[in-house]
């Protein structure tokens, strides 16, 4: 090792004890190396207490953001919500008209229109609260000519949904509730009318071979009435 | 201890020293910011890679993040600094200062190659043994030693009385 390098290191406290000693012996026989170790120790100690110590602008004292790691997250992120909300697809991606009227003519011609059958909104809510991870309202609307007459568990949008059965004279009307936000609006497929719409944290379609018209009144009266 | 928790109490007490260390690489605060915003990421990115002392590691990431912003903006600084075996190295008889001036030892510091410049902030301003500077470096401790001679040898020589004048300093 060159001696300038012994000094700084000895300075440094970076020597092994043999070789500062021996490092000592030579200071000792020669006053100009001992003086040169009290300069370094004099320049060491200005750099320490004169130099500039830079300061981190406040700003950077907290987790850094990462914009490419959040939208890494975010699918995952927004899956977690559905789960936890219960509600699964049918509110990310709301049932098309189709599958609505599928599920509709599924009930309606074989035996599993209703699962419990019913004309009292106290026993329907009850059984669909019992079955769901959310309560849906049920409306007595039998003073306006539609009649409940039960309900049922149906599978639509990849999601358990609750559908409520009510009557206009033959007529049978399919009114699926879920939890959700949507758009309201007309639509009519196979000789079936749809009619949606939103009400409070609720999204409601009503499937019917009804004629649009009283149908559109039904939906009304659903989104007027007493929301219970 | 959640992951953020543990980051911000092993981590974050030691953003001066990453700044400090990037401001003196980088040297001037436009870009000592982007180096360390960059750095902060990589430190939290790859947090789980930490073992032993928080400060080392943190600063050998700001001092890689800087050789990287380095070698894209100014790679002459870069070449420049790849001299450090040779064998000018003033001997202690040349280290005549005894009074400072602060600006003008500053300016002297700043004026360093960048490997001695770098190992002299890391032993004198965060007071890092030879071995943490040799893992923030990437380099063998013979070589950390070898630096900080040269960069303690070319500050005594910039600042005898002298020599001041004839101080240049790079922006």
């Amino acid at each position: 090792m060159r001696t300038d390098e012994r000094l700084h290191a000895y300075i440094d406290g970076e020597l092994d004890a043999a070789a500062a000693l021996e490092l000592e012996r030579e200071m000792a026989q020669n006053p100009a190396l001992r003086a040169a170790a009290e300069r370094l120790r004099e320049l060491s100690s200005a750099v320490r207490t004169q130099a500039d110590y830079h300061r981190a602008p406040r700003r950077f004292n907290k987790i850094p953001k990462e914009k490419r790691r959040w939208l890494m997250l975010a699918p995952a992120f927004a899956l977690a919500l559905l789960i936890g909300a219960g509600i699964g697809l049918y509110i990310a991606r709301p049932a098309e008209d189709a599958e609505l009227v599928a599920s509709h003519v599924r009930a309606t011609l074989g035996n599993q229109l209703i699962d419990v059958a019913s004309a009292d909104q106290h026993t329907v809510k009850p059984w669909l609260s019992a079955r769901l991870p959310y309560s849906p309202p049920v409306a007595d609307l039998s003073g306006e000519g539609f009649p409940l007459v039960g309900a049922r568990l149906d599978y639509v949008g990849g999601e358990r949904v609750a559908v409520l059965v009510y009557k206009r004279r033959e007529h049978v009307i399919d009114v699926y509730v879920a939890p959700g936000e949507a758009s309201g609006g007309s639509g009519a497929r196979d000789g079936f009318n749809v009619e949606r719409f939103a009400r409070g944290a609720m999204r409601y379609a009503l499937v019917s071979d009804l004629n649009r018209s009283e149908l559109r009144d039904f939906a009304k009266l659903l989104n007027s009435g007493p929301g219970s | 201890m959640t992951d953020r928790a543990r980051y911000e109490a092993l981590v974050l007490p030691h953003l001066d020293a990453a700044y400090n260390l990037a401001r003196w690489l980088t040297r001037n605060d436009h870009d000592a910011e982007d180096v360390l915003q960059e750095a902060m990421l990589r430190a939290y990115r790859h947090f789980d890679s930490l073992r032993g002392e928080a400060r080392p590691w943190l600063l050998a990431i700001v001092r890689n993040a800087c050789w990287t912003w380095l070698r894209a903006n100014r790679p002459a600084e870069i070449a420049a600094g790849d001299d450090e075996l040779e064998s000018d190295a003033p001997g202690p008889e040349a280290l005549a200062a005894r009074e400072f001036d602060r600006r003008a030892l500053n300016a002297a510091i700043a004026a360093l190659p960048l490997p001695f410049r770098e190992a002299l902030v890391l032993r004198e301003l965060e007071d890092l043994p030879y071995k943490d500077i040799a893992r923030i470096a990437g380099v063998p401790i013979g070589t950390v030693m070898s630096r900080i001679s040269r960069a303690r040898g070319l500050l005594a020589q910039a600042l005898r009385p002298a020599a001041v004048p004839r101080l240049r300093v790079h922006k």
